[in-house]
């Protein structure tokens, strides 16, 4: 009964990708008053629907392990069939709904944790239920702008409702990437969720909020160019929407570093991550695009490999935090494979795909004139060598710091299996950035009405700008590495193992068992000597936000401060407005 | 055949110039120290006397492929640099490449080489690297900005097309784009593990540098790849800002200048702390970048 309940749950998570290989023509349910569903697969829902099929069953294969879980099963098929719904509306009736039932059963699947806690719990539901009421006012606007509910560039851009629509389905989806300062329920919710969910969350959910930005886009003319006009060779809100991408990524990225436990440092990385893909979707040029797809297409794979490889360390270990682990190379070395390309990609290093999308990005940066965008966008990403390293030295390398991480072997294969299929695609993707754009991400670009990128070869990637081949680089790179490993047997002499884990260099001292020897939680503590990045970390959204509602008291109390008890005082405020009113009119021209 | 002799002929010359450019290094400050410091040949020996050392000690597998991957780095980047220009020969594989990719190749060697300093198990190492990643965070930000001003006035990527465009020496892009050269000079020395930023395995702070664990042919092969990204460095910086060299004796003394430029910089100042570094990185050279970018790009005459 269990066994058919699982291959059951199995065949129930490659649902989007048979939506995806089988969807044929669109499909119209008449709803009241002349108003239909409609329901279609377009090349951008398709690409979205792609990750989704990808990540779905790779996600569902460790839970697999052991008594099934039958509500979090449950749950996850109506999560699937929220998700698919949402990528498949032709108008946002569908994708509301759609939108609700992803939150409403992601929301319960949270909740089966033993580790999510009210507060928790709380902020997930009320960020993403704020996110949904500002899609329903943002859909009511694009009614009365249209007097239509299908999903379509509109026509009339003049007067403040345009404005009113990109700045409340802007927040909306900016809450769903995890936007500072918006993003205060993300740490919380991929921390404490169920350990293999947190990879849905952080992979394939946060992307759902990228879909909308995309969409937003599709909804102006030009990519927001319409919106505010223009500023250098990019759109003037597309600017502002980069910025907010950028700091966020920046204050992410050093926020991730300064944390002690595996999963808040992956759930800070992903804010970071999708900071990348905001500023690109502001860029809004086909290059940028361009990055941003590839960027999600790669921070898809990334984030599942890491987050069940974590959840893997976590099964095995029972421990979480950087200080209780340590040296498990020789214990999970498939593990340990998997944080490594999976921090190589996340990292954006050359020739792992990751660098592809960076390119990409860069490349739309100098196009757009945009430096001091790409300066601040290099900061961050240079500083997230920081927290990769930080992720791969505190678990696998250095001295095992507890009893469980002296004894733990590898994870069993449920987990394993996802690890070398994400390597595998990870791996090839780097190897053929060319294919990746050729395939996946210039049927979106087409359908957007930008112009693709293409690709002379599956192995190189071109852009105006210049680019480079995955398969030479591979090439040079791996013959290199095989010379200068057989060259190195080659010579003379001979090589000698150290006797124990405490031989070293200790300054002149033995250090002994008992003497602490790994450097996981400290790592990067020392940063905060520097002013900027002491400032950032010394300061939290939580704090800044508690600041805005002082503030905001304040000046309540300012105003409040005019309705004195003395009646004669607002009387006389009274006249002198309307003095002024009658001024400002007679000075205009009686144009006011 | 013409890439593989190509190939080995990039690797010679850039180990080459390199022992000859470090051990030039070591006599010219000793004169300025007033001593009479070791031969020319000083590195050439060193580096040998390690790789022919007859025992090596290793702390597992990890360990021993770090010093590998540093190594493969530094030829893939060495390979991906173009060394002359117009011309078939000492190209490498730089037609794939473009100078993004190579800004990224410096630094895939020695984050590989961070996963055998962090497997030793020796937490002094440990700390040297998280020293050394602090340094690049500092030091990437002018550093790609700078080249970013570059990119922008040739728009491209291309090495070889930034390097085509400077005919003369008026067109040096030196002369015409001063403000990015000032930018990027001063992460360039860094970028180089050179004084006063050096506080990364300078010699007296080996014991809290990434080296720490390392002795016999791995510390040999880390000293060699070190001698040959120097160059590949040199060469790019000489490629981009001085109109790259049609042959090997202009090659060298394009690079050689530009070497003793640095060298006499790095040998008068005392040696700042990391998150010194840090610091100046972010307030001067990157203050200029801004202004350099302000005046360039942003006010009605640029663009």
């Amino acid at each position: 009964m269990s066994l058919m309940i699982k291959i059951l749950f199995l065949a129930v998570s490659l649902s989007p990708a048979l939506t995806l290989s089988t969807w044929g023509e669109s499909l119209a349910w008449p709803l009241f008053g002349g108003i239909e569903l409609l329901f279609d697969l377009n090349p951008i829902s398709a690409f979205f629907l792609l990750l989704l099929a990808l990540g779905a069953p790779l996600v569902a294969l460790p839970m697999l392990r052991g008594a099934p879980d039958r509500p979090a099963y449950a749950l996850y098929a109506l999560l699937l069939l929220g998700m698919q719904l949402l990528l498949l509306a032709g108008d946002f009736i569908g994708f509301f709904v759609g939108w609700e039932i992803m939150t409403w059963s992601s929301y319960l699947l949270l909740l089966r944790s033993s580790r999510t806690d009210l507060e928790g719990a709380q902020s997930y539901i009320l960020f993403n239920l704020a996110s949904a009421f500002l899609l329903l006012a943002g859909i009511l606007v694009f009614h009365s702008l249209t007097g239509d509910f299908r999903i379509q560039a509109i026509d009339q851009l003049g007067g403040p409702e345009p404005l009113a629509l990109a700045v409340l389905f802007g927040l909306a989806f900016l809450i769903k990437v995890g936007t500072l300062p918006l993003h205060l329920w993300v740490p919380r919710a991929y921390d404490q969720a169920p350990d293999i969910f947190s990879a849905f969350l952080s992979a394939l959910m946060s992307k759902m909020g990228v879909y909308g930005l995309i969409l937003l886009a599709t909804l102006f003319p030009e990519a927001l160019s319409g919106l505010l006009g223009r500023l250098l060779n990019g759109p003037a809100a597309g600017y502002i929407l980069a910025w907010i991408g950028v700091i966020t990524s920046i204050v992410a990225t050093f926020k991730a570093i300064s944390q002690e436990d595996m999963k808040r440092l992956l759930a800070y990385s992903s804010i970071a991550q999708v900071g990348y893909i905001t500023t690109a979707i502001g860029v809004g040029s086909s290059l940028a695009i361009g990055g941003a797809l590839f960027q999600a297409l790669v921070h898809t794979l990334v984030k599942l490999l890491l987050f069940i490889t974590v959840a893997g360390i976590i099964l095995q270990t029972g421990r979480r935090r950087f200080n209780d682990l340590g040296h498990l190379i020789d214990r999970m070395p498939i593990s340990f494979l998997a944080v490594l390309i999976g921090i190589i990609g996340l990292a954006g290093m050359p020739p792992l795909p990751g660098f592809a999308a960076k390119y990409l990005i860069f490349v739309s940066l100098i196009d757009a004139r945009w430096l001091l965008l790409l300066a601040a966008m290099l900061l961050s990403s240079t500083a997230a060598f920081i927290y990769c390293y930080k992720l791969i030295y505190a678990p696998f390398l250095g001295h095992a710091n507890s009893p469980e991480a002296k004894t733990a072997t590898e994870a069993p294969w449920p987990y394993l299996v996802p690890q070398v299929i994400l390597m595998g695609l990870l791996v090839a993707l780097g190897i053929f950035p060319g294919f990746g754009i050729q395939f996946l991400i210039d049927p979106v670009l087409t359908a957007l009405g930008l112009a693709p990128i293409g690709a002379p070869s599956w192995g190189e990637l071109a852009t105006p700008y210049g680019g480079y081949d995955g398969v030479v680089l591979m090439t040079v790179f791996g013959t290199a590495f095989a010379l200068v490993t057989g060259g190195f047997f080659l010579l003379r002499g001979r090589m000698r193992r150290a006797g124990s884990p405490y031989d070293l260099s200790y300054a002149g001292e033995v250090p002994t068992a008992d003497t602490p020897l790994h450097y996981g939680a400290g790592m990067g503590r020392e940063l905060r000597r520097i002013p900027l990045i002491g400032w950032i970390l010394l300061h939290t959204t939580t704090g800044f936000l508690t600041g805005l509602t002082r503030q905001s008291l304040a000046a309540a109390g300012l105003l409040g401060g005019f309705y004195g008890r003395n009646p004669q005082t607002w009387i006389l405020l009274a006249v002198l407005l309307f003095a002024l009113a009658l001024t400002l009119v007679t000075l205009t021209g009686g144009a006011l | 055949m013409h890439a593989i002799v190509d190939s080995l002929a990039m690797i010679g010359i850039s180990y080459v110039m390199g022992f000859l450019f470090y051990g030039f290094y070591r006599q010219f400050n000793a004169r300025v120290q007033r001593r009479w410091g070791p031969s020319l040949w000083q590195n050439f020996f060193d580096n040998m006397k390690f790789l022919l050392k007859t025992e090596t000690l290793t702390h597992g597998p990890m360990f021993f492929l770090g010093p590998m991957i540093i190594a493969a780095g530094a030829i893939t980047t060495v390979l991906f640099v173009p060394f002359l220009k117009d011309s078939d020969w000492l190209q490498g594989f730089s037609e794939h490449g473009n100078l993004i990719l190579i800004i990224y190749l410096l630094v895939v060697g020695p984050l590989g080489n961070a996963l055998a300093v962090g497997s030793s198990g020796n937490p002094f190492g440990v700390m040297g690297v998280t020293r050394g990643l602090t340094r690049l965070m500092g030091l990437e930000v002018p550093f790609f900005l700078g080249l970013a001003l570059v990119m922008l006035q040739h728009e491209t990527t291309s090495v070889h097309a930034i390097m085509a465009a400077q005919d003369g020496l008026a067109q040096w892009n030196l002369f015409t784009n001063p403000i990015a050269f000032i930018v990027i000079l001063l992460p360039f020395i860094a970028s180089q593990n050179a004084s006063p930023f050096d506080v990364v395995g300078a010699p007296v702070e080996v014991y809290a540098g990434p080296r720490v664990e390392f002795g016999g042919r791995l510390l040999g092969l880390l000293m060699t790849q070190n001698m040959m990204m120097t160059v590949a460095k040199l060469v790019l910086v000489v490629d981009l800002f001085m109109g790259g060299a049609g042959n090997v004796p202009i090659l060298i003394l394009k690079a050689f200048s530009l070497f003793l430029l640095t060298a006499s910089i790095s040998l008068v100042f005392p040696r700042l702390k990391t998150e010194q570094t840090v610091d100046f990185f972010w307030k001067v050279p990157l203050g200029l970048g801004v202004l350099g970018v302000i005046a360039t790009v942003w006010l009605p005459w640029g663009a």
